[in-house]
């Protein structure tokens, strides 16, 4: 597989001179973390300053996770981790000219996970006092024992050394130390110039930054201290035409990313915006689509999503075994299948990789303490392996020769149990080093779409719709007029099997989301797919319902 | 376990307001006690006891206003929450659409409290998803499932003398059964303010028997149908039109509710007349909250009736602006029906495709409401009032506006499953040309 680069501007800086050289992966790590990452196939992802760490308050609270551990080991546990948790969330919000919103949150606790008997249990309390954290233990020792009568066979631990390790997500602006003022009067230049454009009626903007830090102790020794920091920067404008009831909304593509404030000063959004608010207008006056078998070229900021939808989820082993049946669903792939179906033709390699820098799942360990790392799901088309935690690997060791899981635990908050969540998936580029002009260029009649639109699956994951942000219809290889209302349908397997065109490594771009929802309670987890863009047979609806008077 | 007391809730909202130095402050404080138990493969998988707080903190200074929430309830961590919040608010821009905090008002009395529910712990967990799992055993079914129970305590303060506190109780079970051959996937649950509402068994026999029912399904012709939506679909999307109830997309264009020339359609008859949406926070089976997280009133309002739009939900500032009452989103939805059971309207229905639930929901398009979606977990063909035969699951692209106009029939209303959301209470619906646009192989 050759080397890739993410190309998103303020990941280039992120990474500094490393990335600069224009190879990202893999990467030469500035700062490997302490501790050791035996039999992780990779070397652990670059770490941001490891001296952000060291005045964490977490730490006067480690002796408290400790003595959790301790009780829930008295108490009968066979395993515990306890995990010290702290969240730190700002939004920033305008509207036209003017703040609509300054909020920030807090959340701090200890989750403490045990087996006993055979079973899981979990507690989890905001009360840092060892009273509390004692009977969280106890509590969560006595349940998995309740449970384990329940249970027909013990939950089963892949084993693994002990880590001791810190990192930190590369980022060189904190964007706790931007004043929500700065913060606000850089959105609102954006939302001023996207409602200076003639035709556009209302204009917003937003940013929302993650700061997730947590103190991962373990029965087993290991002792691993981590800082995530995220961004998601957005911009929208609206166009309305009153006297045909009709009106149409543009955002910004640009992706949430891992990285500190850095990444909003290289978005260019305020330069960005007329360009956003004359695509709104454009997208009101545009020409409705024609439904119909079409051909499309997906861009990265639009693929990403249907990535995210029909590969990533169906190949979660969870899923696939039923765990996830009352809510997700299962998968459309049988597990007895690994190595032998084809999800697509052969131009078709997906990777994931927990390493991949300015990916929203990357980190050093999963929430399991196991090291991260980069591996191929599918390979020429053919499905490969899965997305694993440690208490999933012995279900498919047969299979792919997985030791202890692809380190795909996590858990959104302290209060949250850690549980497989999806890795950065993305699809690889083609050797041919098209551009996504190159694909327009070779296609006859089609349409481009780009951006995320509205989207929606089965729950095994074979049917999809998808929407876009904007739509160029494609004449004899020119954008030849704007449409709008597209979404296209298709069936997973099929969709990746019409695949004839993908772009180059240059043209390669991650897209993402704050908030994949899984689980019971459900848990969201950040989560990145790069890709080039790609050229797909699909049957092409429109999404414009008719215009109703009211009853009869 | 129990959460916080109202003299405890007011101790936590009195030691923000005495900190305040801002003229203008709104604190909420939501204090949560949850269970809850996870099975699959039809045996227990997670399970959590889970302790949350959240108290949020709004200061406005001369119209700048900032929001701040944290989770630790110490004296010191309160004053330093008010204290950020009104540094965020002195740096943060003028917002022109500020409204001052509400001040002391009238709250409905709402019974959501249920001593029972707030006591069921790890061993009634267990019990109850024993239940569940032995009547799977029982049908040779694979069962998956989620039990859920919290207590929460939810109080509002203002300096500018508003105070309420609610506490409820909260239980839900949901299972999906498949057949051993996966061919077939069926799914039933509850959701209740009483623990004892929750019967794991008979969910999981009901859940059964679609799954044996739905085994082996064959694929039906997408196009305009009849449907018979039984309440879980018919709030899946209900929903949409519920958050497009808004006074201000109406009155700037930018919604279904909008008047071509200005202004919102309200006092049109845009439904079917036998279309009556309510919401009442103190309904004494499906109570909710009786206020919001800034202490606005969760009132009694007719959405529409007889058919008519009669109210839109309304911020405070627009109400202001437009010189009417202000209605925030409602927290409890109930939509009136008949006295039918399901298998009453299934058997008046010639041909048409039952619908148990919904799946993947998504906006298409805001002008007419219109969402897409998949329905899933017993889906079937029924002929001259039977079902006859399990069909492929279905893409809609629909609205629920059609399905308020096209309505052939009503049935019984029931609560339905919102995770924890907003309280809805529905009936099945028997709708005619309900668009579905392609079928899915998804069991």
């Amino acid at each position: 597989m050759r080397p890739m680069s993410t190309s998103r501007r303020g990941f280039l800086r992120t990474t500094g001179a490393v990335a600069g050289a224009g190879v990202c992966w893999p990467l030469v790590a500035r700062a490997d973390p302490p501790g050791s990452r035996q039999r992780a196939p990779v070397k652990a992802p670059a770490s941001g300053d490891l001296q952000l760490l060291a005045g964490s308050p977490l730490l006067a609270d480690e002796a408290l996770a400790a003595r959790a551990l301790a009780a829930a080991t008295r108490a009968g546990a066979s395993y515990a981790d306890a995990r010290l948790v702290a969240w730190q969330r700002e939004r920033i919000a305008v509207s036209d000219d003017h703040i609509r919103g300054v909020q920030r949150s807090s959340e701090y606790g200890l989750g403490i996970r045990v087996i006993a008997g055979g079973a899981w249990g979990f507690a989890a309390t905001p009360r840092l006092d060892p009273r509390s954290v004692e009977d969280a233990a106890k509590r969560a020792v006595a349940a998995a024992k309740i449970n384990a009568g329940l249970r027909r066979e013990p939950v089963e631990l892949a084993p693994l050394a002990a880590i001791v390790g810190s990192w930190v997500s590369p980022h060189t602006i904190d964007p706790w130390t931007i004043t929500p003022q700065d913060k606000a009067e850089l959105l609102i230049r954006a939302s001023q110039a996207a409602l200076a454009v003639a035709g556009v009626d209302h204009s917003a903007a937003g940013v929302e930054t993650q700061r997730e830090e947590k103190l991962l102790l373990s029965s087993e020794g290991a002792r691993i201290h981590q800082l995530l920091v995220r961004i998601r920067p957005s911009l929208t404008a609206t166009a309305v035409d009153r006297r045909r009831g009709q009106f149409a909304s543009r955002d910004h593509e640009i992706a949430p990313m891992l990285a500190g404030w850095e990444h909003l000063e290289d978005a260019k959004l305020v330069d960005d915006a007329p360009q956003i608010g004359e695509d709104a207008v454009r997208k009101l006056h545009a020409a409705p689509v024609e439904p119909g078998e079409r051909t499309v070229i997906l861009d990265p900021s639009n693929l990403w999503l249907t990535i995210h939808e029909s590969i990533g989820h169906p190949t979660e082993l969870d899923r696939a075994l039923g765990l996830e049946a009352n809510y997700a669903g299962t998968s459309f792939i049988d597990p007895r299948q690994t190595g032998a179906l084809e999800l697509g033709n052969e131009m078709i390699n997906f990777v994931a990789d927990r390493t991949q820098p300015g990916g929203l799942a990357t980190c050093a360990w999963d929430d399991d303490g196991v090291g991260t790392e980069r591996w191929k799901l599918v390979e020429n088309g053919v499905l490969v392996d899965w997305q694993t935690t440690r208490d999933q690997a012995h279900w498919i060791r047969a299979k792919t020769g997985d030791k202890a899981g692809h380190a795909c635990s996590y858990a959104d908050s302290y209060a949250s149990v850690p549980f497989q969540r999806m890795p950065n998936v993305s699809l690889q580029p083609g050797p041919e080093g098209y551009t996504r002009e190159d694909l327009i260029n070779a296609t006859e009649d089609g349409i481009l779409i780009t951006g995320r639109g509205s989207w929606s699956i089965d729950q095994q994951r074979y049917n999809f719709q998808f929407s876009g942000q904007f739509f160029w219809e494609i004449k004899n290889g020119r954008l030849a007029r704007p449409l709008r209302d597209v979404a296209y349908q298709a069936n997973t397997v099929e969709f990746w099997r019409s695949c004839d065109m993908l772009g180059g490594v240059g043209s390669y771009r991650l897209g993402g989301s704050f908030s994949d929802g899984k689980g019971e309670p459900s848990q969201s987890n950040a989560v990145s797919h790069g890709c080039p863009p790609g050229r797909f047979k699909v049957n092409v609806v429109s999404t414009a319902g008719k215009p109703s008077k009211g009853a009869k | 376990m129990a959460t916080i007391t109202e003299r405890e809730a007011k101790a936590i909202t009195s030691a923000v307001l005495g900190a305040a130095m801002a003229p203008e402050v709104i604190v909420s404080v939501r204090h949560r006690q949850t269970g809850n138990l996870r099975f699959a493969q039809t045996q227990p998988t997670t399970e959590g006891s889970v302790e949350t707080v959240e108290v949020s903190v709004s200061a406005t200074i001369q119209g700048r206003s900032a929001t701040v929430t944290g989770n630790q309830t110490d004296k010191a961590s309160l004053a330093a929450l008010m204290v950020e919040a009104e540094e965020l608010a002195a740096l943060s821009p003028v917002n022109p659409e500020h409204q001052p905090p509400v001040g002391k008002g009238a709250y409905l009395e709402v019974a959501g409290h249920d001593p029972a529910t707030a006591k069921l712990d790890a061993a009634q967990r267990a019990a109850i998803a024993g239940r569940a799992i032995a009547a799977a055993a029982r049908a040779d079914v694979e069962l998956a499932g989620y039990l859920e129970h919290r207590e929460q305590s939810f109080a509002v303060a203002t300096s500018a003398g508003a105070f309420a506190y609610h506490p409820s109780t909260a239980a839900a079970l949901t299972v999906t059964a498949r057949t051993r051959d996966q061919t077939g996937s069926g799914w039933a649950g509850a959701e209740s303010h009483r623990g004892k509402a929750i019967d794991g068994g008979a969910l999981t026999e009901l859940a059964a028997e679609k799954a044996e029912l739905s085994a082996a399904p064959q694929a039906l012709a997408p196009g305009k149908q009849v449907v018979i939506l039984e309440p879980q679909a018919v709030a899946e999307l209900l929903e949409f039109l519920v958050d497009a109830l808004d006074a201000r997309a109406a009155d700037e264009g930018r919604s279904w509710f909008s008047r071509p020339d200005g202004g919102a359609r309200l006092g049109e008859e845009l439904f079917h007349t036998s279309i009556n949406l309510r919401s009442n926070p103190a309904d004494k089976q499906h109570p909710s909250a009786p206020f919001t997280a800034d202490g606005q009133a969760h009132k009694i309002v007719d959405w529409i009736r007889d058919g008519v739009l009669s109210s839109l939900t309304r911020s405070r500032f627009w109400a202001d602006k437009t010189g009417t009452a202000a209605v925030p989103p409602p927290s409890s939805i109930l939509l009136e029906g008949a006295d039918l059971d399901l298998l009453e309207l299934v058997g008046a229905v010639d041909r048409g495709v039952l619908v148990t639930r919904f799946w993947y929901n998504r906006t298409l398009d805001p002008r007419t409401i219109l969402a897409t979606g998949l329905t899933r977990d017993g889906t079937f063909l029924v002929e001259r009032g039977k079902i006859t035969a399990a069909v492929k699951n279905f893409r809609y692209n629909d609205s629920p506006v059609n399905m308020l106009q096209n309505v052939l029939a009503l049935g019984r209303p029931q609560r339905v499953y919102t995770r924890g959301g907003r309280v809805m209470v529905v009936p099945p619906m028997v709708v005619k040309d309900f668009n579905f646009s392609s079928t899915s192989d998804a069991v």
